[in-house]
């Protein structure tokens, strides 16, 4: 039997020092198990930019693209949808993508249209309330959800309703206009999305 | 800070008054005698390489395709393409044979110091059972990875059950789902792998310790300290020569704990394969059903079971002898407790009789193993000339250690129902070799 | 006595286990390849073969071309230039451009993807199947091959290695005669030695391809090693202390 007298001291530092470098141990066994969750080489393969000839495109039209696995609405505007935008500023949460949207577009974007060139819009169809996929409604002619539509997309899930930049109107449960993503053209028809516009930040 | 830890404690202990007291029925108050040795290690470490196994498999499930079509490419996406998938695989892969390393030494612990005797009957079965499961589980899980070993393991372990009479090949069909393995087959292994079976491990794992923790553990000197002195220098009731589990053993299993992890990692990280034991050279690839493997055998922990088939002739115009066999290996340690009836417990108080007997019983067991990996095949002709007749050989050597493994449980029947054992005498208190 | 039984029953576990991981490695004994996929340079020599040679029908169909350049030190326009000869994209795996069907019109089965190739048969099988083709007149593509007899796959190599011949045994009339050799009959552009080499690079290539984690996980392993080594130091100083009440 042991009689002599517990050296408590030692004994407490050899418990913390045990304990802290198993702890040390644990964390760093953790860590490999929190990265398997990051992106895959696969889904980051997947997520490369995307080329896309805008050729086909009429006015009018929108085409619609995967990128990281997004849609994006690719649409050719035509000049009377243009000239419907400035009209719209009273009716829409940030007309000019300044204020709590001033994040939601690459700074090359962020002017009236949205965009790099006027007439070509280039924005990741998802609705900024709960992540749905908006329907184009190009046509200006008074829809059940609005009299005096102007072309843009309506949101099924929650009828929010957007412009024909993205921009979101006052009274709809979507906070902000939709996210343009980066993207650059190659020539005068070919564009390229996921990598900024050359010369831009 | 103190203070909120204790006002914590209190507000546990008022909902669940029930919580401190298990707790400490279990650590700090179960007694366990003070001489466990070596072999003592393996039951904490089996917990250690359970928690791996669900760990790590739960985050293989979140990579792996249980389809015919795509499991075989989402392993080898979890290898490549996951972040870390590599490290997160090899341990579930090296943890599955480890799994039975350190599963056979805690059965041979429990068979020399006779842990399997009254009291401790239920304790045995429950690790049986524990046992049984776990082959099951570590077999659906082989099949999993799709390779083309994994298809004919598949194949062949099922046909087992094609050799029961009458409803034989009904059955193989109904387990495949098909009429090979497929699609329905791996969708099934793999619930019954992810869930299923580990649920009822769990299970049977918790009643496991329950059990033991009721009759307290044995020790290599196999007395019983419940019925030694009374008083330690922590309760003046409990055995004299019990200590608290927490913190004596556990402290102890720490240092077995690091050793092991030292171990499985220098195999994780430096030979995830064990040259084609751990991970087999063949089931890189993919299944085939119309190419059998050149050499189709178990993973090296069923092989000792497995060599038992085919040392077993056919007879009778049917195979089922060999299947037989096979599960009464099995059957046989089950029953250990009532075959062995001799009433000193550890090997280090029995007769020369039992020494010899269970020597021989291991090297049996080791022997069949030898046979069931084919590693025979390249032994004998580099120990007796090229040119030896194999087959002859290999039964030859598997008939005999077939006949030693079951000769040991009829010896271990006869030595002690007939009174043929000259223990020694067993000490009255247990005693300490340091 | 116990002591003595244990210890027994220990040294025969060990010798065991000794002697099993002596003689893992299975199979015909090869000469070993010698392959070293920490020889970053080795490997990328291999690559530019196994793109010049191989990839017109094999596939690595689980390697991506991003891939090989972080592992092998080569930029994204090495690898898109001197290596990528399809439209395949930098994050895209590497297929081969040969459709299947016609693969297997030409060999009557279609080449195995190489993917996991010397995980599958080992290194050594492989050096030495590049090293063993031979002329053979009776096999319907002219090439056959001592490693794997009658294999459906021509000798790309020729023009390196050359041409071999085999070398009978003699035997007695009416035998199957056994190839007792492989001779150099035409030179090729390397030498023996130069094309052992070369082949040596290819393996080594295919063996990375095999398994890349394995370039990275012996550099994590020696750090964790050690970390649970000091572990288990400080545990038993534990339970050193905490085992002075126990006598």
């Amino acid at each position: 039997m042991a009689n002599e007298v517990v050296d408590q001291g030692r004994r407490r530092f050899l418990t913390a020092t045990t304990a802290v470098v198993g702890g040390v141990g644990v964390v760093a066994a953790v860590v490999p198990f929190i990265k398997s969750w990051e992106p895959s080489a696969r889904a980051k393969a997947a997520g490369a930019p995307v080329t896309q000839s805008l050729k086909k495109v009429e006015p009018g039209q929108q085409l619609i693209v995967a990128w990281r696995s997004l849609p994006v609405f690719i649409v050719n505007r035509t000049p009377t949808q243009l000239a419907a935008l400035p009209a719209q500023d009273p009716r829409l949460v940030d007309p000019t993508s300044t204020g709590t949207s001033a994040d939601q577009q690459p700074k090359y974007a962020q002017n009236g249209t949205r965009s790099i060139k006027p007439e070509w819009l280039v924005m990741v169809g998802i609705c900024t309330h709960l992540g749905c996929v908006p329907d184009f409604v190009g046509e200006m002619k008074p829809e059940p959800f609005d009299p005096n539509w102007q072309g843009g997309y309506y949101c099924p899930c929650h009828h929010s309703r957007y412009d024909m930049a993205g921009r979101v109107y006052q009274g709809v449960p979507a906070p902000k206009n939709m996210v343009i993503p980066p993207y650059q053209y190659l020539d005068d028809s070919t564009i390229q999305i996921g990598v900024d516009a050359q010369g831009a930040a | 800070m103190a203070n909120v830890f204790a006002s914590i404690a209190d507000w546990v202990n008022d909902r669940a008054p029930n919580l401190a007291p298990t707790y400490r029925k279990h650590m700090t108050e179960y007694y366990a005698p003070k001489n466990f040795n070596l072999w003592y290690y393996f039951g904490s470490l089996a917990l250690l390489v359970l928690v791996n196994q669900i760990v790590t498999g739960i985050f293989l499930t979140m990579n792996y395709d249980p389809s015919a079509a795509g499991a075989f490419d989402s392993v080898q996406y979890i290898m490549r393409d996951v972040e870390w998938g590599w490290l997160i695989r090899y341990m579930h892969t090296t943890g599955a044979s480890l799994f039975f390393v350190v599963i056979y030494l805690h059965m041979f612990r429990g068979i020399m110091y006779g842990s399997y005797k009254k009291p401790r009957e239920l304790v045995w079965l429950l690790g049986m059972l524990i046992f049984l499961v776990l082959m099951a589980e570590a077999f659906m899980g082989y099949v999993l990875p799709w390779g083309n070993m994994s298809f004919w393991g598949a194949k062949v372990i099922v046909s087992l059950f094609g050799t029961i009479p009458v409803i034989g090949k009904d059955l193989v069909e109904w387990i495949m789902g098909d009429f090979l393995p497929a699609d329905a087959t791996l969708n099934r292994f793999f619930a019954l792998h992810v869930i299923a079976l580990p649920l009822v491990l769990l299970l049977l794992v918790v009643l496991h310790l329950a059990a033991l923790h009721e009759v307290g553990s044995n020790n290599p000197d196999g007395v019983d300290i419940k019925h030694g002195p009374k008083g330690n220098r922590w309760d003046a009731l409990k055995p004299a020569d019990g200590i608290p589990f927490h913190p004596y053993y556990t402290v102890k299993d720490l240092v077995g704990v690091g050793l092991f992890l030292a171990i499985a990692a220098f195999i994780i990280f430096f030979q995830p394969t064990l040259g084609g034991w751990f991970l087999e050279h063949d089931n890189s690839i993919a299944a085939n059903n119309l190419v059998t493997p050149a050499q189709i055998k178990p993973v090296w922990y069923f092989t000792a079971f497995y060599a038992i088939v085919r040392m077993i002739p056919s007879a009778l115009g049917t195979a089922v002898w060999g299947v037989l066999g096979m599960f009464g290996s099995i059957a046989l340690l089950f029953a250990l407790p009532w075959i062995d009836v001799g009433k000193v417990k550890s090997v280090r108080y029995r007769g020369t009789g039992y020494k010899v007997a269970l020597t021989l019983f291991v090297l049996a067991f080791l022997g069949l193993v030898m046979i069931g990996t084919d590693f025979t095949d390249e032994l004998f002709p580099k120990l007796f000339g090229a040119d030896i007749d194999m087959t002859a050989w290999d039964n030859a050597f598997g008939r005999v250690m077939t006949l030693i493994y079951f000769g040991f449980f009829v010896f271990l029947w006869l030595y002690t129902h007939l009174g043929w054992e000259k223990t020694k005498p067993v000490p009255e208190r247990v005693t300490t070799h340091d | 006595m116990t002591k003595r039984y244990i210890s027994t029953i220990a040294l025969a576990l060990g010798l065991l286990l000794g002697t099993t991981a002596v003689m893992a490695d299975e199979g015909p004994e090869l000469p070993s390849a010698a392959t070293n996929i920490r020889d970053t340079a080795s490997l990328q020599r291999g690559a530019h073969l196994f793109f010049n040679y191989c990839v017109g029908c094999h596939s690595l169909k689980y390697e991506r071309y991003e891939r090989i350049a972080d592992d092998l030190g080569l930029t994204q326009a090495d690898v898109m230039n001197n290596l990528n000869f399809t439209d395949a994209k930098f994050g895209d795996p590497v297929i081969s451009h040969m459709p299947a069907d016609d693969a297997q019109k030409f060999f009557g089965k279609a080449p195995p993807d190489l993917s996991l190739e010397v995980s599958a048969k080992g290194a050594d099988w492989v050096f030495a199947y590049l090293n063993s083709f031979y002329l053979d007149p009776k096999s319907p593509i002219g090439w056959n091959n001592t490693i794997l007899p009658n294999a459906a796959m021509p000798f790309p190599l020729w023009e390196l290695q050359g041409e071999q011949t085999a070398v009978m045994k003699a035997g007695k009339p009416g035998d199957d005669a056994q190839i007792e050799k492989l001779t150099l009959s035409h030179p090729g552009r390397l030498t023996p030695e130069q094309y052992q080499q070369a082949t040596r690079d290819l393996t080594n290539f295919l063996e990375y391809v095999s398994e890349p984690a394995a370039l990275e996980r012996r550099h994590v392993g020696i750090w964790v090693v050690l970390f649970l080594l000091g572990f288990t130091f400080l545990a038993y100083l534990l339970k050193k202390e905490y085992w002075k009440d126990v006598h």
